[in-house]
């Protein structure tokens, strides 16, 4: 069985984020993780894996050069082979296209089941997964949080829907988004860690893999970003007076009802 | 392609939810800027009253009422829509970055090569065209992107992102009887909704929120007797559920969900970076610790430092009293 995992670098949570002084770029801090909840897409491969054994597991980025380090952590895990998709000069604003060259890595690979996270900590957009899933012409469940593979070409998969859980059958292929609670992610090993160190990691050129799925070129992008700038900051905090507890909260009721206008 | 501005209703009890009516009102302005008409999809099944609600705000409703809609699915919900989207051809399709949201939008925008800007939180419509407001890295950027000319958008928005105005005339209703179409390849087996009757953490107006120095899984009576009184709901920090006083579904910050109620109130939690990131768009924040240093009151508007468990009788006795009074 094959399993693909795709996996994003992502900015890490304290890492300084500068908007250039035009507005039009952003630098980042290099402080750079694998993305929050495809950690757990990671660890879900290794424990398909583990319960099947006969299955390779193969994770992929769409990201430039730098994105080899998280890519290393993965392998350091427990998957088995890592390839980088080179974003460089490439447009990476419109998720469509990162969702093509993605299907694209896809199709040539072959694959059973394909895993990513529910969506990125840095634009918490949630696109990638359905948007691969509809070029492959494969199902998807997003927001999984149990995922059992039944035999007989089948898995069962438990996923948040609004407002509750569902718990649905589904044919493979097929690609899941995976939620926390689904599973807890390993840290790596020394040994993983020393296999990671020496495994070659292949960085492809998106020009070299057939992409029958529509344009990945810059100009085919439908985004088009203006400008970022700083959120609003808020006033400094207004800390109630008060001899107690109660007349503390007084203070504030009445200013949340006068002044704030929330109540 | 048509200027027409289309809002992707979802509903909840059978009636719309807060976040589709926010919808309707920033759609209702689109439409009469882009000159065009505000059309709304309302489909599955027994949702006739929702769309008579709707028509108050769109000039046309299609609604699609069939039993097989009843449970949502990217497969039959998507079928669906994408047939009326080819049919009405709108510019820009407007929906909600929920959980609903994030499953179906995605699907489509890519079988119809359509724009997707995903969770978004507000719009522009003063210069050409519209741009679009999107925060970046848990909020400490905020974007401003513009779908192409030429293309067909959808945008989803966060909950709360725009007030929602005053019911207008009603409008038409347009009865479409779509072919729905399942895939074979997906069969729900069983589905358990848990919050029925509650508003959504991500759509409630008053949030109050408990951090670790709640101390024990049962200190959160307080606050849930709090968010009740008020019409809101309970949140928790991060490590409030890994310490399993509490359920992922209630968590707040980058890891969790994501929220910006008109109020929120926290309670004994250090505000760390993460939790920031996830509900520092509210409209006003106040926190209640006993730490002064603690990071929270750098993000709030107002403060009460002193102990939560002296605080939150006060508190609740406060707000009954202001309840009453309206």
């Amino acid at each position: 069985m094959k399993v693909l995992v795709f996996m994003k670098q992502v900015a890490d949570t304290e890492a300084r984020i500068i908007i250039s002084s035009d507005q039009k770029s952003l630098e980042v801090e290099n402080k750079y993780v694998v993305n929050f909840f495809d950690e757990f897409a990671v660890e879900e491969a290794i424990r398909i894996k583990e319960m099947l054994k006969d299955v390779e597991i193969t994770v992929c980025a769409f990201a430039p050069q730098r994105a080899v380090e998280a890519l290393r952590t993965t392998i350091a895990m427990g998957a088995d082979r890592a390839f980088l998709i080179n974003s460089t000069d490439r447009e990476a604003d419109d998720p469509l296209i990162v969702s093509r060259v993605l299907a694209g890595f896809a199709r040539k690979e072959g694959f059973d089941i394909v895993l990513c996270g529910r969506q990125a900590m840095d634009d918490e957009s949630a696109n990638v997964g359905p948007m691969v899933a509809e070029f492959l012409g494969i199902p998807h469940v997003s927001q999984v949080t149990k995922l059992t593979i039944t035999g007989g070409g089948k898995a069962e998969v438990e996923s948040e829907i609004e407002g509750g859980k569902r718990t649905s059958e589904v044919s493979l292929p097929a690609l899941f988004t995976c939620q926390k609670g689904l599973n807890e992610p390993r840290v790596p090993l020394i040994t993983g860690v020393m296999r990671a160190m020496k495994t070659q990691i292949d960085v492809l050129d998106p020009a070299s893999i057939e992409m029958p799925f529509g344009p990945i070129d810059r100009e085919a992008s439908k985004i088009t970003v203006l400008s970022y700038e700083a959120p609003a900051g808020r006033p400094s905090v207004r800390i109630m007076e008060g001899a107690s507890p109660e007349e503390k909260v007084q203070n504030l009721v009445r200013a949340l009802k006068d002044e704030a206008k929330v109540l | 392609m048509t200027r027409d501005v289309l809002v992707v209703v979802e509903c909840k009890d059978a009636k719309p939810r807060k976040a589709s009516l926010e919808l309707l009102s920033i759609g209702r302005e689109m439409a009469s800027r882009f000159s065009s008409t505000l059309l709304a999809v309302v489909s599955g099944s027994g949702l006739k009253d929702a769309a008579d609600t709707v028509a108050h705000y769109a000039g046309k409703t299609i609604f699609v009422d069939n039993p097989s809609l009843a449970e949502y699915g990217w497969d039959t919900c998507g079928s669906v829509l994408e047939n009326i989207l080819r049919k009405y051809d709108p510019m820009v399709v407007l929906g909600t970055s929920s959980v609903t949201g994030k499953d179906l939008f995605p699907r489509i925008a890519a079988r119809l090569s359509a724009a997707m800007v995903s969770d978004a939180v507000g719009i522009d419509l003063t210069g050409e065209g519209m741009k679009i407001k999107k925060p970046l890295y848990g909020g400490k950027v905020i974007s401003w992107l513009a779908p192409k000319a030429d293309s067909k958008a959808i945008v989803t928005f966060r909950p709360n992102s725009f007030t929602v105005a005053d019911a207008g005339e009603k409008g038409e209703i347009i009865e479409e009887a779509v072919a729905v179409d399942g895939n074979p390849a997906m069969r729900i087996l069983s589905s358990e909704k848990k919050t029925s009757g509650k508003v959504d953490l991500q759509e409630a107006d008053f949030i109050i929120c408990g951090g670790r120095g709640m101390k024990a899984a049962e200190n959160f009576a307080m606050l849930d007797e709090i968010a009740d009184l008020m019409g809101g709901r309970t949140g928790a920090s991060r490590t409030v559920i890994d310490s399993k006083w509490r359920e992922y579904d209630d968590q707040i910050g980058k890891s969790g969900k994501t929220v910006s109620p008109k109020l929120y109130i926290g309670c004994a939690l250090s505000g760390a970076l993460h939790h920031i990131m996830g509900m520092d768009t509210s409209r006003v924040i106040v926190a209640i610790n006993k730490d002064p240093n603690a990071p929270i009151f750098q993000y709030a508007d107002y403060g009460i430092v002193d102990d939560v468990f002296a605080v939150l009788p006060a508190l609740k006795d406060e707000l009954k009293k202001t309840r009453e009074e309206t």
